[in-house]
């Protein structure tokens, strides 16, 4: 019986809008739920702007503490990882992959960089032979090669290359749970079907659970076991990916799904575009 | 490195003409170690003797060839710059960077001591400072005072990159690649943050040159030691623009602004070189 | 929407030749030449969408800076021509001066750029970046300019109340939504619109097309959209031009080419586009887009082609018809079209 990996129960975090008297929102507002109840699985994490979910994954990553609620990995309490070991330790498990990928990395500086101090970090690697054997292995998992990267700078490399130079720093230390946020938004469309699928391959034969963040319904369809559907930090729906894309019950998934734009859709419907629902209701903040 | 340098000489005029000045003003610096003559020494050629031969920059009314003493003047007045902003650099760089990535309550008080240094006036300090200090004050004394007194609006600017750079997805990779503060600061952000270094570096050096000459042309300094500033102090002592030995003064004062436009030449068109945006265009180099 | 009986004699509101224009950059005494945008040639007719799609670095973005005359250095047209025809005048962009690109911007060229906040002042209200943009145009007294900008806003489905309001107070739709109203307050002829959309929510996203779609409707005008989403040329575009590497590599009627595109490339990005609702993955497409300062000789696509043959190593394929409205650069398509040699450099 494995234990859960990733629990999290009422979280909340706030912050105050300024003002005199201090007013405060909440960017997220009472989220619960688990990953890797049953073994490793993506979840799907699918919220527009504004939905809290960059800042979800930032509790869940550390670099953010939550305001109120229990972050729970592997049943060690967030709040309570302080010291560098503990976050040390903690980062071998859980590693990120940010959404633009040419920020993700120094522009000034080489690539094989940050391979390699995660390779001395986090696996181990004692020696400089050892860091780079290991990258090289991490860099084939994902259909790159050191000999490809190695002296490179960012700007070298396009935006899916560098997306994948990420994944493989991500692997090297063999974590548990990546957490993803909007992984494929700004890598171009044709090579995202690439990296969406390499993580179902890192689900399926490395064991890796993915905690899968987008606003992009189809990909997250394609791969995710199961979906929570976030709005203005507040979770509206959630379960089992399929089911509840190809049957939403909550009227604002209803509506994300149906604007959702078809390629399969030619021009001659293009009538239903006339009568798009008021603007009133989502707009007006 | 070099191919560098080549290039910015011949395709930068502005660097070009800096090199030029300042190396013709190191070149007269140098020249002091093969003087013939000790600067401490007095009447030791017919004095008030105009610019002619053999003494080409004339004589002053203590008997001292202008040249030489020109030579030793400019060598001093480089040497206590450079050493006050060296301290000071490494000062605004050290607390600046550490206020900036800290953030929170370290990021305060180094702030609070910093505004303090801010506002604190110079001028009267000095002056108090040498009163106090009076036969006792050595040039070393001083270049630590001024360094001290240099630092904070550096600092700031500094704070101001290491903050922004702090929120850089690229930190957050090199944490995640276990990468250490210190780590952090010297090998990510010290890059970004040098253009700022350099060319404060040159003002630093034109401040203090210019409060060094300021503080011993009112004689406020050892008034032994030839420095430019003290040069003028002696002229203005036998009332030399009165007695006509108008190049007792005219040739120190070239100089130096000789100097200083050399300095601000190099600062100014080695910027463009060293900013991390053009050097993005020309890849990483 | 184009109808077919457009009269044979209709002339394009622009028409780009042969256009060239290259970013050119001097470090140390070593030039180079990012060539953007190679030999485009493209019409736009009255009352037509004109999508222009491509992934990164393609040169779409160029492109459309270059039509709307928004040249800066180090960017250099360096040979072709953009001619537009703005009620029967024809006007020579890059042969007439910068007071022939005064008299027709606004009024008869406008444009919606993708940061909207760009276009509105920050510290004014919205009322004035109206009366900035469009009162010498309309040239009616102030009154009436209201009730016209008014009138005008109704038909973005926007309040007037939002005449007394700041940017910032704004949601992002409703400040592209406002960008929109702008750019067609005075009712030009061409619109030219570089992502729009592509910084908005999916909701609001539809919303905001649905609109535009409306407008150009109402009022006839014509419209170059340039996005890399594929899905959104799906939906309102009536022709769609695919660029690859700076150049043309296909263009015809949108439902031709989702339906039976002919250009390899054109092929795999709509191949590779996710649908809701299925679970096949596609194979993706090796390598990369080449770099535009040093492209692979002959067709730009060779290096990643599944069709490449050795004349595409050599010769450039020519952009030529092989159905009624459709053209395609691609020697597999279209065996004997050689392209024509480029003019030298002006």
């Amino acid at each position: 019986m494995t234990a859960t990996l990733l629990e999290l129960r009422n979280v909340v975090r706030t912050y105050s809008k300024g003002g005199l008297f201090g007013k405060s929102a909440r960017a997220v507002d009472d989220v619960s739920f688990e990953v890797g109840v049953n073994g490793p699985e993506i979840l799907a994490i699918i919220g527009e702007s504004g939905s809290g979910k960059t800042t979800l994954a930032r509790m869940i990553l550390g670099t953010v503490r939550a305001s109120g609620g229990s972050i729970r990995f592997k049943d060690i309490d967030m709040a309570q990882v302080k010291s560098r070991s503990q976050r040390m330790a903690f980062m071998r498990q859980v590693q990120p992959i940010f959404q633009n990928p040419f920020e993700a990395f120094n522009p000034l500086k080489r690539l094989d960089r940050y391979l390699l101090a995660t390779a001395r970090h986090f696996a181990d690697a004692r020696t400089d032979e050892a860091a780079a054997a290991a990258s090289d292995a991490a860099l084939r998992k994902v259909g790159l090669s050191m000999v490809e990267v190695k002296g490179r700078f960012p700007h070298e490399m396009s935006g899916g290359q560098l997306q994948r130079v990420a994944i493989a720093r991500a692997l090297i230390a063999s974590p548990l749970l990546l957490v993803a946020d909007e992984p494929v938004s700004m890598v171009d469309a044709s090579l995202r079907t690439a990296i969406v699928n390499l993580f179902k391959k890192l689900r399926d034969e490395l064991g890796v659970s993915i905690i899968y963040i987008t606003h992009d319904l189809a990909t997250a369809y394609s791969i995710s076991d199961r979906v929570v559907i976030m709005r203005r930090g507040v979770v509206v729906e959630a379960g089992d990916a399929r089911a509840t894309l190809d049957n939403p019950q909550h009227p604002y998934s209803i509506e994300l799904k149906s604007a959702v734009l078809s390629p399969n859709m030619s021009p001659e419907v293009a009538p239903e575009l006339a009568s798009a629902p008021s603007l009133t209701t989502y707009t007006q903040e | 490195m070099l191919k560098i340098i080549r290039d910015l000489l011949l395709h930068n005029r502005g660097f070009a003409a800096g090199v030029f000045l300042l190396g013709f003003v190191l070149v007269i610096a140098a020249l002091s170690f093969v003087s013939p003559y000790n600067p401490l020494d007095s009447y030791v050629v017919p004095p008030d003797m105009p610019p002619g031969w053999p003494h080409i920059l004339g004589t002053t009314s203590r008997g001292q060839d202008v040249f030489w003493m020109l030579s030793f003047a400019i060598r001093n007045t480089l040497a206590f710059g450079l050493l006050v902003a060296l301290i000071s650099r490494v000062l605004s760089l050290v607390i600046g960077l550490v206020a900036g990535y800290a953030g929170g309550w370290v990021d305060r008080v180094l702030m609070s001591i910093n505004d303090t240094f801010i506002v604190i006036p110079l001028f009267p300090i000095l002056v108090l400072f040498y009163f106090v200090m009076r036969d006792k004050m050595s040039w070393a004394a001083l270049a630590g005072v001024m360094a001290c007194l240099g630092w904070a609006y550096d600092a700031r600017l500094i704070r101001s990159v290491a903050m922004s750079l702090r929120t850089r997805e690229f930190t957050e990779t090199s944490i995640f690649s276990g990468m250490s503060m210190p780590q952090i600061l010297v090998k990510e952000h010290l890059p970004y943050v040098m253009p700022i270094v350099f060319s404060t570096t040159m003002n630093n050096i034109n401040w203090s040159i210019g409060l060094e000459v300021t503080l011993s042309v009112l004689g406020f300094t050892d008034i032994n030691t030839p420095t430019i500033g003290s040069m003028i102090y002696w002229a203005n002592q036998h009332t030399a623009m009165v007695a006509g030995v108008w190049w007792w003064i005219a040739f120190p004062v070239a100089l130096v602004i000789m100097t200083f436009i050399g300095l601000f030449l190099l600062a100014v068109s080695m910027n463009e070189f060293i900013d991390p945006r053009s050097r993005l265009g020309r890849g990483g180099e | 929407m184009t109808t077919e009986t457009s009269s044979p004699q209709a002339r394009p509101v622009v028409e780009v030749s042969r256009l060239r224009a290259y970013y050119q950059t001097q470090q140390f005494g070593v030039q180079r030449d990012v060539r953007a945008v190679d030999d485009v040639s493209l019409k736009v007719m009255p009352d037509e969408i004109y999508g222009l799609a491509g992934e990164s670095s393609c040169g779409k973005s160029t492109l459309i800076k270059t039509i709307a005359g928004a040249i800066r250095p180090p960017l250099k047209v360096q040979g072709g021509s953009v001619v537009f025809n703005f009620g029967g005048r024809d006007l020579n962009l890059y042969q007439s001066g910068p007071e022939a690109l005064d008299a027709i911007r606004w009024k008869h060229l406008s444009y919606v750029m993708q940061g909207s906040m760009g276009v509105l002042n920050p510290v004014r209200r919205v009322k004035h970046s109206f009366v900035d943009f469009a009162y010498r145009h309309i040239g009616k007294p102030m009154p009436e300019f209201m009730e016209v900008v008014r009138h005008h806003l109704g038909r973005v489905h926007l309040g007037s109340e939002v005449l007394q309001a700041y940017p910032h107070e704004l949601s992002g739709g409703m400040r592209q939504r406002l960008a929109i109203a702008l750019a067609t307050v005075c009712k030009p002829e061409l619109i030219i619109a570089d992502e729009p959309t592509t910084a908005l929510d999916v909701i609001v996203q539809k919303g905001v097309l649905g609109m535009i779609r409306e407008v150009q409707r109402e009022l006839k005008t014509s419209m170059i959209f340039v996005t890399h989403d594929m899905a959104v040329h799906a939906h309102l575009c009536d022709r769609l031009g695919v660029m690859y590497a700076g150049r043309l590599i296909e263009e015809g009627a949108t439902r031709d080419i989702f339906s039976r595109p002919r250009h390899p490339y054109t092929t795999h990005l709509i191949a590779s586009l996710p649908r809701i609702g299925s679970t096949v993955s596609v194979k993706a497409l090796e390598g990369a887009p080449p770099n535009l300062a040093d492209p692979p000789k002959g067709c730009r696509f060779h290096p990643r082609c599944p069709l490449a043959m050795d004349i595409c190593k050599q010769q450039t394929p020519a952009f030529a018809e092989v159905a009624p409205g459709h053209r395609v650069a691609c020697f597999a398509v279209n065996p004997v079209a050689v392209a024509a040699p480029l003019e030298a450099t002006t």
